[in-house]
């Protein structure tokens, strides 16, 4: 629905991206191609040949043996289904923790990426388990660029959770509905950190679909409480705010990820204890930025 | 018809001076970035020139302004104006002036008025003079980058030039838009730009660390008035009343540690502070499942003090952390073992629990990576900012 309206807009949003006002605090070098139609979900940064492909016997033998596990995994949601009791409403001031960062079991979950993985830069990172306990995303944010000829600014590491999935490897999404508040207990290092949740869909231009909001942490010894609400995320798409804003659709949820970039180079800290969502009646917000109607082409350009 | 710029570099060509300008065919090059210089050696030096005009002895505004201004006067004709323009965003940094706006408006100017507007649709949808509009949009891509904020002129500078359809106009419009609403987002203040002096710097990130107590004291101590102390420097301390009561109720057995140094960053500049911490308060156990349910010996926490011991407790402040309990927070000119020890003895003195209490020097933390500390300022003491 949400997305065959999409399509019916100006395929236009990629064309010279530096034309939109970046959301990160700093602004990357984005792909300034004069294409329309991007059939890379990866928009240029990994090519096929870069993967390494193990050989065919090999693949079918791992792909048996995950039959098991991906059959007992499709038995469950039979039985959700037929059950047919969803949880429609979260209860008032109850957080429900979506990753606890206790055991190094959770940092599994989340892929590290930083621009040296692009040959964009020399930033390092890393995500584990911090002295007292918690997880603990750090690294070391490098602007320097390399000298290609192409890459002008430069400086970022995050930290983004694997797409959501269903029985045999199917993409899902998380579906946040029931809440209107992002929760997370979180202790910075006084540096401010991107919080992303794709809601990539279907169509190639839902692809880059994210929704941004900056957290800002206080430094120092204490835990900070960092509760943000949903309506508060603006529309991004390649790190470039949108024109036509919308509020994020919470049952399409694909990945959630946390960006720490900056326009120093340096090194940062953040220590998570867990990020949650919780339903928060008094905040009757439903967005937080105009949706104002745009003339005719400027939109996207 | 031969373009305008094109032509008359052919023009020149055939009448006299010509010598410098043959290099030039086929992009306006302007006299301002070619020197006197020798005829040999001309295809070598232009490289060099361009540089060297920004190698000035005083960089500052002023200078840099002077400069664009120079270039104004010495090139009516605004020959290589593109050019330039890069070559002077480049050198923005070393001048200091990248977070200027009247800087970025100087070099809008230079652009001339009028004459890249377009006059029919194709112009306009064809991004007329697309080699200048893209420069435009560098410079405003570099406003933003260091989060300068355009204001009316320059929307009104960029139309004189470029026309109210073109690129740059659009993306003055989402940045004059966008940036007014993200300015203030931070719950933690803090000024534009940062100081940057250290003591400054310091005061403003304990004032931010300790915002979490509304009560905390930040005193200021000067190691000048210890007669045995090696560094003599001002010494930030932060403590609140809530934390000196804490104090007076910790056992003399258990010590407290001086943690650091831990980094705190106020936008690009880091400040060390230090910690003093004590052992965690443990959590009294949780009663279990069948001591809940057991309702055949019901002691009343109101009137059994036995009872009250095991399932009451005070609230936590917001001190009594799980890796420790903070007593104090400080930071110091040098960051040295020696400022430390001073701070403490200042502490003494208004925290008399302090006498009885001894106070260790830890190298790790449970709060997280420490910067490790020199003895004193002399064996090269680290700097505070970086």
């Amino acid at each position: 629905m949400a997305e065959t309206l999409k399509l019916c807009q100006v395929l236009l949003r990629r064309r010279l991206l530096k034309l939109g006002y970046s959301s990160s605090c700093q602004a990357f070098h984005t792909s300034a191609r004069n294409q329309v139609y991007d059939p890379n979900p990866k928009g240029g940064f990994r090519k096929e040949g870069d993967l390494n492909f193990p050989s065919r016997t090999e693949m079918i033998r791992d792909g048996l043996k995950q039959l098991k596990g991906e059959i007992m995994l499709w038995k469950e949601e039979v039985k959700e289904k037929l059950a047919m009791d969803p949880l429609m409403v979260a209860r008032k001031g109850e957080v429900d923790v979506q990753w606890q960062f206790n055991n190094p079991e959770v940092l599994a979950k989340f892929q590290l990426n930083s621009d040296r993985d692009q040959n964009h830069g020399y930033s390092t990172c890393e995500l584990k388990m911090s002295p007292s306990g918690k997880g603990l995303f750090t690294g070391f944010i490098d602007t320097r660029c390399p000298k290609d000829g192409i890459i002008s600014t430069t400086g970022y590491c995050s930290m983004r959770t694997y797409r959501a999935r269903k029985s045999f490897k199917r993409d899902s999404y998380l579906n946040w509905s029931m809440y209107n508040t992002l929760v997370m207990r979180v202790r910075g290092d006084g540096r401010s950190y991107q919080l992303n949740i794709a809601n990539a869909g279907y169509f190639d231009i839902t692809w880059n679909d994210v929704f941004n909001f900056i957290l800002y942490t206080r430094g120092g010894p204490y835990w900070q409480l960092a509760k943000i609400p949903f309506s508060k995320f603006f529309y991004v798409s390649k790190g470039r705010v949108q024109d036509k804003q919308r509020p994020i659709n919470l049952e399409l949820v694909s990945n959630f990820g946390i960006t720490a970039t900056d326009s120093s180079s340096g090194e940062f800290n953040l220590e998570i204890d867990y990020i949650g969502l919780e339903f928060d009646p008094a905040h009757q917000e439903t967005f937080a930025y105009e949706k104002y109607k745009h003339s005719n082409f400027i939109v996207g350009n | 018809m031969l373009r305008p710029r094109l032509l008359s570099g052919v023009l020149a060509r055939w009448t006299g001076g010509a010598d410098r300008l043959q290099s030039s065919r086929n992009f306006g090059v302007s006299n301002f970035l070619l020197k006197k210089a020798d005829d040999s050696e001309q295809e070598e030096q232009k490289q060099v020139v361009a540089k060297s005009i920004f190698d000035v002895k005083e960089k500052n505004k002023n200078s840099y302004i002077d400069m664009v201004r120079k270039f104004n006067e010495r090139n009516v004709l605004k020959r290589g104006h593109v050019e330039f323009i890069y070559a002077a965003m480049k050198h923005m940094d070393e001048f200091g002036v990248s977070k200027d706006l009247e800087v970025y408006k100087s070099l809008i100017d230079i652009f001339p008025k009028g004459k890249m507007i377009p006059r029919n649709m194709f112009q306009a949808e064809f991004q007329h003079y697309p080699k200048h509009q893209q420069c435009a949009t560098d410079i405003l891509e570099k406003m933003e980058q260091n989060g300068v904020i355009p204001d009316m002129e320059v929307e009104v500078m960029l139309t004189n030039v470029f026309g109210k359809t073109a690129h740059p106009v659009r993306k003055f419009m989402r940045m004059y838009y966008w940036m007014p609403k993200f300015n203030n987002l931070s719950p933690w203040p803090l000024p534009k730009p940062v100081p940057d002096d250290p003591f400054e710097l310091a005061k403003l990130a304990l004032q931010r660390i300790t915002s979490v107590d509304l009560l905390t004291k930040i005193n200021t101590f000067d190691s000048k008035d210890l007669e045995d102390s090696l560094d003599k420097t001002w010494i930030l301390s932060a403590q609140s009343p809530l934390q000196k009561e804490i104090l007076e109720r910790l056992p003399s057995d258990q010590p407290l540690y001086v943690e650091g140094a831990f980094k705190i960053w106020l936008r690009s500049k880091c400040v060390q502070y230090f910690v003093l911490r004590g052992k965690p308060k443990p959590y009294k156990p949780r009663p279990t499942m069948d001591e809940i349910d057991d309702v055949s010996n019901l002691k009343s926490p109101y009137i059994d003090e036995e009872a009250a011991e095991k399932t009451l407790e005070p609230l936590r402040t917001v001190h009594e952390q799980a890796e420790g309990t903070i007593i104090a927070i400080a930071a110091t000119g040098t960051s040295s073992k020696d400022s430390l020890l001073s701070w403490i003895r200042f502490l003494q003195k208004t925290n008399p629990p302090l006498d009885r209490i001894p106070v260790l020097f830890s190298m790790t933390s449970p709060f997280g990576q420490v910067v490790p500390v020199n003895d004193s300022a002399e064996n090269q003491g680290q700097r505070l900012s970086d």
